[in-house]
């Protein structure tokens, strides 16, 4: 397992150098000058020239890619034009926003994804797995932006029952960006779980179960469940990135103090250094989860680091 | 010789012909219903003109936030404008704006995928490193880094769309193109002298067809979703432009005067991305052997 695991983080170098070319290069080839930006258009030139100076940006391209480089592992991404903070306390400030409303909107989904998921496929054509099915294919057809402001419409406007957008303390403030991330989250679980429960219950094991005399409960949850659980592991992990995308429009809706809204904030001001951090914080978070998808995979599937050895 | 290989291509892989293929397609409800819904959706974007009797920009504040009526089916938005003449006018945007997206995102991808999967080595490593590090975003997270470095605009959503799309489609086509490459009837056509570019296109490509057919459907669904999601976040269609997701951007506002203004435009969205995905689903399980198991 530990040859297993280090095979899969030497993978990923290649992969984050190459996503840290392509941050690097959002910044570089933006039409404009970083300089003018920061200083305004009315800044006197010995002050323009002494700040393109300290940034390095009559450098040849590659050098000032590599200086960044370096900063950047050092967690030094520069700091904000609009707030002159630096940005990795701009993006550390607002982690822990993204992250639970990520987190909460991961468990309600898979606490409905996979129990619809496997009622569906226990009983496939019935009127419980149409309303399902067409439940979760509306789920992961509707805009998450369209939602929320159903939701709102609904919740706050028309019935007063829940605030609008903020996040000034108590649960009633989660529930609309929750449930919004949610459901798309939930519709691809219950059509994933749905897809791999029905061809689980194929399986020779499962019939070796039932002719065992095994009651139809246990067949269903200890054999056939459990194997057709790895690719929903995969779904929950691959949803997690998803919801990392899907937080940047619902933090914007509802006004969430997270990483999202941080980074349509930057784009709207031009705040190039600030849409870097977080398009790199994106990419890690993505690329770490999806090894911990990998490597729970193997985990819990031997047959995967059988392969590797 | 090659030409004579042709006709037997699939023989032994249990594929069908087109005809039995189109057979098991018009039988699948879901593809049925799909496809007839889209068909609806595109003629209404096609004859906008002669179907909206508004005209989709023009103005008129005395009429305005009013709710659907017999003059204006769908009602009117902030500005007064028709809302039916600007959400089947945005019809016309959004599908064009999901077909260049998946056109070029085919083109590029399906090209990467083709060339990676079919000579292999270090052009394969070299593409599919690529691809795995524009795959390291979520796709509406590429496109949104790469709108906001070439600035707002509809253009610039369509090519950050496709970009952000494009891995998938290089995936699908290698995996495509791996699954035929080490069959005997391309070794017989290397055999015969066939060219390279040839043995691609005629026996390498339309096998790798059907996966792809698939994967465009579905990620037309989601590139319609991601350029309206761009547009909501003002990095797309401008206003006044009628398109689906900067008019429930521009509406957002007066959700608490007249809701209709965005529960239409989101509708629209949602009735185009669930006949795509309909039609995805559909065409997979009657195009794709391990779906019919």
């Amino acid at each position: 397992m530990a040859q297993f695991i280090l095979k899969r983080i030497l993978v990923l170098v290649p992969v984050l150098l190459g996503v840290s070319v392509i941050v690097f290069a959002l910044l570089y080839l933006t039409p404009g000058d970083p300089a003018l930006l920061m200083l305004g258009e009315h800044a006197p030139p010995e002050q323009y020239r002494a700040l393109r100076e300290k940034l390095g940006l009559d450098d040849p391209v590659h050098i000032q890619y590599l200086r960044w480089l370096w900063r950047a592992v050092q967690l030094d991404l520069g700091d904000s034009i609009r707030s002159s903070r630096p940005v990795v306390e701009e993006i550390v400030e607002r982690i822990p926003g993204t992250v639970e409303l990520a987190v909460l909107s991961v468990l309600l989904a898979t606490f409905i994804g996979i129990p619809a998921g496997v009622i569906s496929a226990t009983r496939p054509n019935s009127w419980l797995d149409n309303i399902f099915t067409v439940l979760a294919l509306g789920g992961v057809s509707m805009p998450v932006f369209w939602q929320a402001l159903m939701l709102i419409i609904i919740f706050s406007v028309n019935l007063g029952w829940l605030p609008p957008s903020g996040r000034l303390g108590g649960w009633e403030y989660f529930v609309l960006p929750v449930v919004t991330l949610g459901t798309s989250a939930a519709a691809s679980i219950t059509r994933m779980t749905r897809a791999t429960m029905l061809e689980a219950i194929h399986e020779d094991y499962v019939r070796t179960a039932r002719a065992k005399g095994l009651d139809e409960r246990r067949v269903i949850y200890r054999h056939a469940l459990r194997n057709a659980l790895l690719p929903v592991v995969t779904v929950i992990g691959l949803e997690f990135g998803n919801l990392m995308a899907g937080a940047v429009i619902t933090e914007t809706i509802f006004a969430w103090p997270g990483i999202g809204r941080l980074a349509v904030d930057a784009i709207r001001t031009r705040d190039y250094p600030v849409v870097q951090g977080v398009v790199m914080t994106f990419a890690l978070s993505y690329v770490l989860i999806n090894l911990i998808v990998d490597l729970l995979y193997a985990y819990l599937d031997p047959r995967l680091r059988v392969r590797y050895h | 010789m090659a030409s004579t290989l042709a006709p037997q291509r699939g023989a032994g892989l249990g594929l069908d012909t087109r005809g039995q293929l189109l057979r098991r397609v018009m039988r699948n409800r879901k593809a049925l219903v799909g496809g007839v819904c889209l068909l609806i959706i595109a003629l209404a974007a096609i004859f906008a003109d002669v179907i909206a009797v508004h005209d989709p920009y023009t103005q008129n504040l005395r009429n305005r936030l009013q709710p659907p009526s017999g003059e204006h089916w769908l009602g009117t938005d902030q500005f007064g404008r028709d809302m039916f003449a600007r959400i089947v006018h945005g019809a016309r945007i959004s599908l064009r704006v999901g077909f260049v997206s998946v056109g070029l995102a085919l083109l590029v991808g399906g090209t990467m995928g083709l060339l990676a999967g079919y000579y292999g080595g270090w052009l394969e490593s070299i593409l599919m490193r690529l691809v795995d590090i524009l795959l390291a975003l979520p796709s509406f997270l590429l496109a949104l880094a790469i709108v906001s470095t070439l600035g707002p605009s509809l253009t610039n959503v369509m090519i950050a769309v496709g970009i952000a799309y494009t891995p998938g489609f290089a995936r699908v086509m290698r995996s495509a193109v791996l699954s035929v490459r080490q069959l005997d009837y391309v070794a017989a056509a290397q055999a015969a002298g066939a060219s390279d570019l040839r043995i691609m296109f005629r026996h390498v490509v339309p096998n790798a067809l059907n996966p792809m057919i698939v994967h465009a459907t579905l990620a037309l669904a989601g590139s319609i979703l991601s350029a309206a999601g761009l547009s909501f976040l003002g990095m797309g269609a401008q206003p006044p432009t009628p398109e689906w997701g900067s008019m429930l951007n521009s509406a957002r506002s007066f959700i608490r005067a007249a809701h209709h203004v965005v529960t239409y435009p989101g509708l629209a969205i949602m009735i185009t991305v669930l006949c795509l995905n309909l039609l995805g689903d559909g065409l997979r399980d009657a195009l794709d052997p391990r779906w019919n198991r």
